[in-house]
């Protein structure tokens, strides 16, 4: 009955809860979360367990400052903000090139796969992006393989919409010319 | 090859159980937004008052109504426009801070920030406030030292706020 309840509620309703003192509710969002910002960091730092300890710490931030999340916004939003971030700390930490690890297993359990047109432009995004730019590389593989819209990306790295569709339009360019090579 | 699991989930709800991990207090962002708008609206208020100085020792004329460029060089109070400028980037850093900032045009914001800062530094040129404060009130004395720092030696004002003469 509390498991139905809990996957009926939205984020921010859980962040609410959590916020009013009930921590166990807290794993919910980190189970909801845990794979996409893994994948996103992945395609950030390039290596799976670089990705996982960079989440571990943006789980960790997230909860520490709970209290300081605006419940009108998008929480989705603001824990890819914290993950950009802690992945950008270790890129700068390690400025050796970053780049995504060929045995890299990518989990695919969300619905993306329905259309077999965007399967393709996603595995061929996969392959391309890791010769990109890091600021391509972001707006890139969060529209197109998280499916953020321009407003969430505009949120999550705090660069105005029009930047987003300018980046976005510069990476495809970039990323038809590294792909046909 | 490594696969997505859960155990990321079981270390931070084993952390957050055992308290090792705390979530920071309200009040302790609440202090944070009300300081961040005062230390924004000082620096503002501060940079207006800056440039306001810049603008009232730039128009101290020297003996004949003319600007003496070397007299102007030499004494000069350049610590002031130094300081307007530092004002002025540490306030559009902290505009950056807040979440409309990347949602509009930056150049917009630092341009409109900036351009708020001198039009309302003119203004109090204009209304004469800086003029009442370098004689009234407990500006007076501030006022006055700077003006006699800026001054040609012969100009230099004695302590009834009157010029004497050059010997």
């Amino acid at each position: 009955m509390l498991y139905i309840k809990l996957t009926k509620m939205t984020d921010e309703e859980i962040i609410r809860q959590v916020q009013k003192g009930d921590k166990e509710i807290y794993a919910r969002i980190v189970k909801r979360y845990q794979d996409k910002l893994i994948r996103y960091a992945t395609y950030l730092v390039g290596d799976y367990h670089l990705a996982s300890d960079v989440i571990q710490e943006t789980f960790i931030k997230a909860y520490v400052n709970l209290n300081g999340f605006n419940i009108k916004r998008k929480f989705s939003s603001w824990i890819y903000r914290i993950a950009h971030n802690e992945a950008m700390n270790l890129l700068k930490k390690d400025k050796k090139q970053f780049s995504l690890g060929e045995h890299v297993e990518i989990d695919s359990n969300i619905d993306l796969e329905e259309n077999l047109i965007k399967k393709e432009l996603k595995a061929q995004t996969q392959r391309c992006l890791k010769q990109m730019s890091v600021i391509y590389r972001e707006p890139l593989s969060l529209y197109f393989l998280e499916d953020k819209t321009y407003e969430e990306i505009s949120d999550i790295l705090r660069i105005p919409v029009g930047t987003v569709g300018t980046r976005i339009n510069r990476a495809k360019v970039i990323m038809k010319k590294i792909c046909q090579k | 090859m490594p696969k997505i699991n859960s155990k990321v989930e079981d270390v931070i709800m084993a952390r957050i159980k055992a308290e090792e991990i705390t979530m920071k207090p309200k009040w302790y962002f609440v202090m944070g937004s009300v300081f961040m708008l005062l230390g924004l609206v000082s620096l503002t208020i501060g940079s207006i008052f800056l440039t306001n100085l810049t603008l009232f020792l730039l128009k101290q004329h020297g003996p004949m109504g003319q600007w003496r460029l070397e007299t102007l060089l030499n004494s000069f109070s350049w610590w002031i426009p130094v300081l307007t400028v530092l004002g002025m980037t540490v306030g559009v850093v902290m505009l950056r801070k807040y979440d409309f900032s990347y949602r509009k045009n930056l150049t917009i914001i630092v341009v409109g920030f900036i351009a708020s800062i001198v039009v309302s530094a003119f203004l109090i040129d204009y209304l004469g406030l800086n003029k009442i404060w370098s004689q009234h009130g407990p500006m007076k004395k501030f006022y006055q030292q700077l003006e006699n720092k800026n001054m040609a030696p012969g100009r230099r004002q004695n302590g009834s706020g009157r010029f004497r003469n050059r010997p």
